[in-house]
């Protein structure tokens, strides 16, 4: 077991010490993100649903393995 | 007295205060923000048109260009707050003739209302009325226009914020130089480290909480930036920061679906940049924890 600054972090592969929260954060902001940039750029080739399911499916890694 | 309810019950006047102020206004924005809604359309009341308004915001020109001039206007001016408050900051911590009448004029300018300080500089600076233009002219032959080049208007932004905001910076620096122990600093010096070494080595891993927190203050403020900037230039070209331009759109257009879409993401940009400084400042990296 690796030695960790706060028993309440993990260390996921994240560059960084997170908590639940924190992984939930990072989420959301990856989906906003996401979101945007798909409307921007790619949604003449495919539908806002697709950057939906890519998010959240970054976002479940996120929360699991962060 | 570790009584988890009992401390539920002292935070909870502060708890109703920040979600009926805070929470119930930030909801009401996000879901006008997938509405359109603009008194002045065909269509009485708000109308729900899912990401219309964000897909619009993000191929608009102008609202782009806001963020790129707000972005560039926050960097130079909180760059330069920091570099100075510290540098006033460090000078305050020795003794000199005047200092307390020096520490008293130097935070005048925090006492005076934004509004007041885009009056003061606009009347600096007005074309034909203002000593700056006519100083600049006849002393080094520079047409000064702020109406006309954005660059000016971008350099007085930034230098009337420097002006404003730099005795912040240097109370807060004071505050944090005056809490740092004088044994460490002792010590480095035994050990023959030079001021730089010194500096970078212990003043400011010291001063690190202070300095992250001064810059997410100034963050914030330096992006929400209207009055100042609006009473100094009319938001005219160069001075097109987003607040303004949310102003411009919420105001006058009474667009407020598009408007209320604009100051979410606004404040998404706010939140992921205070998120990435905090990661990048604190040392919350593992290499910096290790």
């Amino acid at each position: 077991m690796e030695e960790r600054p706060d028993n309440a972090k993990r260390d996921g592969f994240l560059p960084f010490y997170t908590n639940a929260f924190d992984r939930v954060f990072i989420s959301a902001v990856i989906l906003i993100g996401i979101h945007l940039l798909w409307l921007r750029f790619m949604e003449p080739a495919l539908p806002i649903e697709a950057a939906t399911v890519i998010s959240l499916a970054i976002g479940f890694v996120v929360v699991r393995r962060g | 007295m570790r009584n988890p309810r009992t401390g539920w019950l002292l935070l909870s006047p502060t708890l109703i205060v920040l979600i009926i102020f805070g929470f119930l206004p930030f909801l009401y924005v996000l879901f006008v923000g997938f509405n359109e809604w603009n008194i002045f359309a065909a269509e009485d009341g708000m109308r729900f048109n899912g990401l219309d308004n964000f897909r619009r915001l993000v191929f608009d020109d102008d609202f782009l260009n806001s963020v790129g001039l707000t972005a560039k206007f926050a960097v130079f001016a909180i760059a330069s707050e920091v570099v100075l408050g510290f540098l006033l900051a460090q000078m305050l911590t020795r003794n000199f003739p005047g200092k307390s009448l020096f520490r008293i004029i130097h935070t005048f300018p925090l006492m005076v209302a934004p509004i007041a300080v885009g009056a003061i500089w606009r009347l600096l600076v007005i074309p034909g009325f203002g000593p700056v233009p006519f100083l600049l002219d006849r002393w080094f032959d520079i047409e000064y226009l702020i109406g006309t080049y954005p660059d000016q208007a971008l350099l007085t932004s930034v230098i009337m914020d420097v002006w404003h905001w730099t005795p912040f910076v240097t109370l807060t620096m004071l505050a944090g130089l005056s809490s740092i122990p004088k044994e460490p600093v002792e010590q480095a010096k035994v050990d023959g480290a030079n001021r730089f070494q010194v500096f970078w080595y212990v003043t400011l891993p010291f001063l690190r909480p202070v300095l992250l927190t001064t810059i997410f203050i100034r963050i914030m403020d330096a992006i929400r930036t209207v009055d100042e900037v609006s009473m100094l230039a009319g938001g005219g070209p160069g001075t097109r920061f987003t607040g303004i331009y949310i102003w411009r759109v919420v105001f006058p257009r009474t667009d407020y679906g598009y408007g209320s879409s604009i100051s979410i993401i606004t404040l998404y940009l706010t939140i992921v940049l205070c998120w990435l400084l905090f990661i990048g400042i604190s040392g919350q990296g593992k290499d910096e924890v290790e």
